[in-house]
């Protein structure tokens, strides 16, 4: 019998195999310890696109590390903050001077807003979009231009041009949250060429969170733009293909002059909001073998093409998602699905205006999870919608 | 939980006395230390045999207690989860704390250490037109991010007995502009002291008297090393008064600098204004679990107070001794008149392996600031400083040595 008390000999003998295949569906867990999972024990989490399977392994073995001698004495945060930002330089083969880290992609995103917006310069973002831009310029009554996505749901590049000139700042999440679309890198790459030439004064923060699930083979990262170009940062995160949401770690990619700016914002160095745990998770992730992460890409792209065709059989259509979570037509509103499906044991996410009335966003569990919940979605979609 | 903390370090590494002090080291000070560490090189390796003994940042040195580090261990299924998704929640961090006080959630706001709080302050109370008054030396995070972004500034040099001039700050808060931030350590960083209930209430009252619209931020990280008994936290004063907010953290005392937990404390209206500025999710899944488990331990942070009171005694006294002159200590750390520039003493140190503070100037040229490590580390150490200070005394501090 397993107990509380082997398992954590079991981690601190570096025995720690079986680890790897936690995570919040954990029922090897969950019967160990009811209380663990906020989600209520049994209940299956598909409402904020977090990674199901967690970080692994050998990221758990690097936090278990910061304990012990191989991290001796690593407290100091000029033994784990550098070393993660070299890490990430060279995986991303940029500089270390391209590099800000954040208290998750979250601060990376508070102090573009913050920096970049002004009572007469302007947030620009799609509608809907995830909000944290959106939500801090409002917060500071810097004015915010919303931009309406095309009729697949995609960032309309045309509109989002016309918005952008003279703007402050343009937020362009690809993939999209909570829509799930993608730009393809082509695209992407002549819109900030052309914004350049037109608006030369305009940042653009290209969220890449969803990154690493993008299956689109028109997809490249547009780090090496924003190498290049002072106006233009990308962010990334550690909350989702790494599985990390728990540790809050994010990162921006930019011109050293503008991540100058961004790491003084922290007040002096970006890092003073960062805990050393996952400082220590962030270098075992970002140094662990390529393979986590195709083979994280493949199985969550087992699970969509599951759960899209599930929908798609019957006659709802999800957007083409690119990313571990869907954006589904499901003709009644998100609210009362939502609250059907928590009374079977399913958390689906939150209400995205203007889509409230129509779509759910569903993010990606395991495959034994989405087989559970699209049988919760059956029962629950065969009654008759009711108005919202 | 089955782990002892002894336990704990066992199982964590090959045995270390100093593993669990990774999540201890640094607090408010972390960001200095790496803005410095992200312009220069690493630091020269001791010479063999001879272990770095780090009291330069007002750690407490045996890192958090065992509830907190069983704690950490039992959230590793958890590090995939969002902290609003994990057990237990952030909510209810805030909820546990909030309880611990006998008020509401709405009284308190979360922060990534106390700098977040801090920060969050300078935003939302600081502007071109509203001042931000200060002591000099104090912590320095809230001043950086004035000068930084070019906001009106006016210290107040600490009195001869360094400790915070409440006159002259009275009068710089309720000046001509009125000021929008008042900054009030106490205890103090660098210099250790700390002032009594009845004077931060008076303070407290001649402002709001004059200007009801300045807020006083009064940041009370070494609350859990006072052993002055004219001492009382302000927190009681804050959740009765509008504008008084209480900053906290769980670097200090409570070890866990690594994991970056603060918060502040005040009337429902004041903390709305901050909460606004709060970055979503700003405590990791682990730092919830910890402080959480660290609330619920108060056995080891009553401990904690008498090992550094001891330690700090026994310090102060060898310094004595050696013709040294520390301000009144309130901390966990020293601010030492050594008749000389504190950058001789450091480096002289340095060659011992014992990491001092850095300069606070206007003292720099002749108080350090020595924060209180282990008994084990202090006996080493007062034997180092002996050492450093029968060297000559240099004129002005110039180069030489790191």
């Amino acid at each position: 019998m397993l107990t509380r008390r082997t398992f954590v000999q079991t981690v601190g003998t570096g025995v720690a195999a079986y680890i790897g295949s936690r995570g919040r569906e954990n029922s090897l867990w969950a019967a160990l310890e009811p209380a663990l999972g906020a989600v209520a024990p049994g209940m299956i989490c598909l409402s904020s696109n977090e990674n199901p399977l967690g970080p692994g392994t050998t990221v758990l073995n690097g936090i278990k590390a910061a304990f012990g001698p191989n991290g001796a004495r690593p407290g100091r945060y000029d033994g784990t903050s550098r070393p993660l930002i070299e890490a990430i330089a060279k995986r991303q083969g940029v500089k270390p001077e391209n590099i800000v880290l954040g208290c998750g992609s979250t601060q990376i995103l508070r102090s573009c807003t913050h920096l970049f917006t002004a009572p007469d310069k302007a947030l620009v973002g799609t509608i809907p979009t995830y909000e944290e831009c959106t939500d801090y310029a409002k917060l500071m009554g810097h004015p915010v231009r919303p931009v309406a996505l095309d009729a697949d749901l995609k960032i309309d590049l045309g509109k989002l041009g016309a918005a952008a000139k003279g703007a402050g700042l343009v937020f362009y999440c690809n993939p999209n949250n909570p829509t799930a679309t993608y730009v393809g890198a082509k695209a992407t790459r002549q819109f900030l060429a052309t914004l350049a030439k037109e608006s030369p004064d305009t940042y653009v923060l290209v969220d890449e969170a969803y990154f690493d699930y993008v299956t689109d083979p028109d997809h490249d990262t547009h780090i090496p733009i924003a190498v290049e170009n002072p106006h233009v940062i990308v962010a990334r995160t550690f909350s989702k293909a790494y599985g990390m949401a728990g540790l809050r770690m994010g990162y921006a990619v930019g011109h050293p002059e503008t991540i100058k700016k961004m790491a003084e914002w922290d007040a002096g160095s970006g890092t003073s909001s960062l805990n050393v745990l996952a400082m220590h998770a962030g270098l075992a992730a970002i140094e662990q073998d390529a393979s986590f992460i195709t083979a994280e890409r493949a199985r969550n792209k087992e699970v969509r093409d599951f759960t899209m065709k599930w929908f798609a059989d019957r006659g709802m259509k999800p957007t083409d998602s690119q990313a571990n979570f869907m954006f589904v037509n499901i003709g009644r509103p998100a609210k009362a699905f939502r609250e059907a499906c928590r009374a079977k044991g399913v958390l689906v996410a939150r209400d995205f205006p203007p889509f409230e009335q129509t779509h759910c966003r569903i993010s990606y569990g395991t495959m034994d999870e989405m087989k559970k919940a699209v049988a919760v979605f059956g029962d629950v979609l065969a009654k008759k919608a009711t108005a919202a | 939980m089955p782990v002892s903390r002894r336990g704990f370090l066992r199982l964590a590494g090959p045995a270390n006395p100093l593993s669990g002090a990774f999540l201890s080291a640094r607090g408010l000070e972390a960001e200095f230390a790496e803005a410095q560490a992200q312009a220069r090189p690493p630091r020269p390796a001791l010479p063999p045999g001879v272990d770095e003994i780090r009291i330069s940042s007002n750690e407490n040195p045996l890192g958090p207690g065992k509830a907190a580090l069983d704690a950490i261990l039992g959230k590793f299924p958890e590090a995939g989860r969002y902290p609003f998704n994990s057990t237990p929640a952030d909510a209810d961090l805030a909820a546990a704390i909030a309880a611990r006080f006998k008020v509401k959630t709405e009284n308190i706001v979360l922060g990534a250490g106390s700098q977040e709080i801090l920060k969050s302050a300078m935003r939302a109370w600081v502007s071109p037109t509203r001042a931000f008054v200060t002591a000099l030396p104090t912590f320095e995070n809230c001043t950086a991010y004035a000068k930084r972004y070019k906001l009106p500034l006016t210290e107040i040099k600490v009195d001869a007995a360094m400790r915070l001039d409440v006159g002259p700050m009275i009068a710089a808060a309720t000046g001509s502009p009125a000021a929008g931030l008042v900054f009030f350590n106490n205890p103090n960083n660098p210099t250790a002291t700390v002032h009594g209930a009845k004077t931060v209430t008076d303070m407290v009252e001649r402002i709001r008297k004059a200007s009801p619209d300045t807020v006083i931020l009064i940041d009370e990280a070494y609350h859990d090393y006072v052993t002055d008994p004219s001492y009382e936290s302000a927190v009681p004063l804050a959740l009765s008064t509008p504008n008084v907010l209480v900053a906290r953290t769980f670097s200090k005392a409570y070890g866990m600098a690594g994991m970056r937990i603060g918060y502040a404390i005040g009337m429902a209206a004041t903390m709305k204004q901050l909460a606004a500025l709060k970055m979503p999710y700003n405590i990791s899944v682990f730092g919830v679990a910890a402080a959480l488990a660290a609330l619920g331990d108060d056995g080891h942070i009553a401990e904690e107070r008498t090992r550094n009171t001891a330690v700090r005694a026994f310090t102060v006294k060898a310094l004595q001794e050696m013709g040294a002159k520390p301000a009144d200590s309130q901390g966990n750390f020293l601010f030492v008149d050594i008749g000389r520039p504190a950058k001789d003493f450091r480096d002289e140190c340095a060659k011992s392996g014992v990491m001092v503070g850095r300069d606070f100037p206007p003292f720099e040229k002749s108080h350090c600031r020595i924060s209180i490590g282990t008994m084990d580390e202090m006996t080493r150490a007062v034997e180092v400083f002996r050492a450093a200070l029968k060297t000559p005394v240099t004129t002005s501090g110039e180069k030489g040595g790191r």
